[in-house]
């Protein structure tokens, strides 16, 4: 990671929703945790969360990647949003880890630093589970043998604030995808942590890893986030997941 | 003193950006620090702030364009000194730290990065300069970031008369602001909600989906209706075509559709037929098919094999000890269902009266509603129009529909030696959650006993 630019130590706050998040609630609160960090209200903050269903298509989506009409994406019972993040269409859902680091970067050009950073969290989270994960220096997110298993996009701030991260499919239907030309790029596929490892990983389980990783990677003091904070983001009810990992 | 803006680096191998979205235009002032464009590269979108509070003098550079790093996009003029001429500045807002110095940096890698995902690259990008719709016209975006959604619920805006003017014409935060202060007086889009008449913009539905699991994250659904070309003929959808897809969707939806084929030798048939249907046409008026041949001897399986003739209803299989015998009738319109009541207590000629009666009045569209309802079995016949095979799609709430296909003299084995027959093909759709394959066969095999073996003549009173 050293050519990637090491951090000093930042106190990071970690929110842990008990329950799947509403993507449009998490949104918001997203976006106010961010202008919150701006004004230094707050430390760097770690959102690890799970969202129901959901289509989000970054502001340089192509509308073409879209693969199936709003009427069939709605009858599976997903949501479809445009989100101020890069990349193209992606999916959210059940089974999978999302990652929302809000952080207050030096400069504005430890942006791709940043990105870069996200990546080894999950290189090393997959090395974790004995899965072996590769960058493609061409192609922004986590792969394994052109498959990819966690995609990443990001909003920068005005004030410099990191929005938006990493989804990292865990035990993921991934027929979901079907739906879109994920990130945009035809000829690839995607894939879960539990097809890698041949067992079920479960979104519970990739948290633990992802987390120490995490503060390992961005070399953050983690402790929890006020309660404040973490009912910005209410779980909905039935935490699917974590009741079927445990 | 002018301040020129410049497109910012925003990574050591990122040598160039997409404008997005200008958030202050001409004339507007920006305070310092506050957001003046949003830029795109690959997977990073980036506001950049303004480096001095100021008054938009000029854009240089549209949105959606590309343009290398250090590409100057814009003329601020300081706030207080609009007017002096001197002491010009170039600054590129958003480096605030110092620019390394790299090495051996490929230029491929750099192009990569800005062009990794085919929808977000720069060629993408270039592309999408050229075809942003002017506002209003043109196909529209479907979706709708959250805070244009919160905006409009807040604001009780119907989204369906703002003209966006994000990418592929998309509703943006401004639009939305833009139209709070001064709605237009016609919505020029082509774009309409698919929800119920009077619901909010903001939580649309289907009218056929489920509901969402969770009706906060209802999505806001709409539907760009492409304008048909020259060549192209506009037929709005009849009721009747509409019940029939809302139909037979809900079948196959409803339904774990199996298919069984037999084939049945006709030559039994054919000769009964053929020797009475002079005679039949002169006393009843209309011809003799092969259709009533085929619908009595299903009947008679059908009380033998009462799954077939079965209805599921939530855990319950309702077994009917009676026929009524749906039969499939295509119109001018599309595709009806007129229903023989009791078709298991008639005889050939009965059924044969019944099915010209309900045919010939399904075509001038003359049934009672009554007649269309009540189908414990349904039978389908294409043949006549020359189709060989068929997997027809059950009629609910039946658990299952016969197709019978053309009638063909064909090769066949018989005793060692090849023989001309007349074959017929007998398909059935079967429902697997109430249906086996061995029943839905014995079923087949119990009709093709009756056609190649009964005498029929007796059936037909001669």
């Amino acid at each position: 990671m050293n050519s990637k630019g090491t951090r000093s130590p930042a106190p990071t706050s970690i929110i842990q929703p008990c329950g799947p998040v509403d993507y449009d609630a998490a949104y918001e609160a997203m976006h106010q945790l961010a202008e919150r960090r701006a004004r230094d209200e707050i430390p760097d903050t770690l959102v690890l969360l799970e969202h129901p269903p959901t289509y989000t298509a970054g502001r340089t989506a192509d509308r073409s990647h879209l693969l199936w009409d709003e009427a069939r994406i709605a009858a599976r019972g997903a949501s479809i949003y445009d989100v101020d993040r890069g990349g193209s269409f992606t999916f959210h859902g059940p089974g999978q880890l999302v990652g929302y680091p809000i952080v207050k970067l030096q400069s504005r050009l430890e942006i791709i630093p940043h990105l870069r950073r996200m990546e080894e969290v999950i290189i090393r989270a997959g090395r974790d589970l004995g899965v072996l994960l590769v960058r493609d220096e061409r192609r922004t997110g986590v792969w394994a043998n052109e498959a990819k298993v966690c995609a990443l996009g990001v909003r920068l701030t005005a004030a410099r604030v990191t929005m938006h991260g990493f989804g990292l499919n865990c035990t993921t239907d991934l027929s979901w995808f079907d739906a879109i030309v994920a990130c945009g790029i035809a000829d690839r596929t995607v894939t879960t942590l539990s097809a890698l490892a041949s067992r079920p990983v479960s979104v519970p389980n990739a948290r633990e890893l992802v987390l120490r990783r995490y503060a390992e990677v961005f070399n953050a003091t983690c402790s929890e986030a006020s309660p404040e904070l973490i009912d910005l983001f209410p779980a909905m009810t039935a935490p699917a997941t974590i009741a079927q990992a445990r | 003193m002018t301040t020129s803006i410049t497109m910012p680096q925003l990574g050591e191998t990122v040598l160039e950006g997409t404008i997005i979205r200008w958030l202050k235009q001409v004339g507007e002032t920006v305070q310092l620090d506050e957001s003046l464009f949003e830029i795109s590269t690959d997977k990073v979108d980036t506001e950049v702030p303004s480096p001095i509070t100021g008054i938009v003098d000029a854009i240089l550079v549209a949105e959606g364009t590309t343009v290398p790093v250090g590409t100057e996009v814009a003329r601020l003029r300081g706030a207080d000194e609009a007017g002096q001429a001197a002491g010009d500045t170039v600054l590129s807002p958003a480096i605030d730290a110092p620019v390394a110095t790299t090495t051996g940096t490929a230029p491929e890698k750099v192009g990569a990065g800005a062009g990794a995902d085919a929808g977000a690259g720069a060629g993408a990008t270039s592309e999408r300069a050229v075809v942003k719709a002017p506002v209003g016209s043109g196909p529209r975006s479907i979706v709708l970031s959250p805070v244009v959604r919160r905006l409009a619920r807040e604001h009780r805006v119907d989204l369906s008369q703002v003209p966006g003017t994000g990418d592929g014409g998309r509703i943006t935060r401004r639009d939305v602001e833009r139209f709070i202060q001064a709605p237009p007086e016609t919505g020029l889009t082509a774009v309409t909600d698919i929800g119920p008449a009077g619901a909010p913009p903001t939580a649309v539905t289907p009218p056929a989906a489920p509901p969402p699991p969770h009706p906060g994250a209802a999505p806001t659904l709409r539907v760009v209706q492409p304008v048909p070309g020259p060549r192209e003929e506009v037929r709005p959808l009849s009721h009747i075509r509409k019940q029939i897809a809302s139909h037979m969707v809900a079948s196959q939806h409803a339904a774990a559709r199996a298919w069984t084929v037999i084939e049945v030798d006709m030559e039994n048939v054919v000769r009964v037929r053929e020797r009475e249907k002079e005679a039949f046409k002169a006393r009843e008026g209309y011809s003799l098919t092969y259709l009533p041949f085929v619908a009595r001897a299903v009947c008679e399986a059908l009380l033998a094999f009462p799954d077939i003739n079965s209805e599921l209803r939530d855990d319950q299989q309702i077994l009917h000890r009676y026929v009524n015998l749906g039969i499939a009738v295509s119109y001018e319109d599309g595709l009806i269902v007129p229903v023989i009541d009791d078709a298991d207590t008639r005889n050939l000629v009965g059924l044969a009266r019944a099915i010209n009666d309900l045919a010939t009045r399904a075509r001038i569209k003359r049934l009672q509603p009554g007649e269309v309802q009540g189908a414990t079995f349904t039978i389908t016949n294409p043949g006549p129009f020359g189709s060989v095979m068929s997997l027809p799609i059950i009629n609910q709430p039946n658990s299952a529909i016969l197709s019978l296909d053309a009638i063909e003299q064909r090769p066949v084995v018989i005793d060692n030696a090849i023989a001309i027959r007349h074959r017929v093909y007998l398909s059935l759709s079967w429902d697997h959650r109430v249906v086996d394959g061995a029943t839905a066969t014995q079923f087949l095999a119990r009709v093709k006993e009756s056609l190649e073996n009964w005498d029929f003549a007796e059936d037909l009173g001669t």
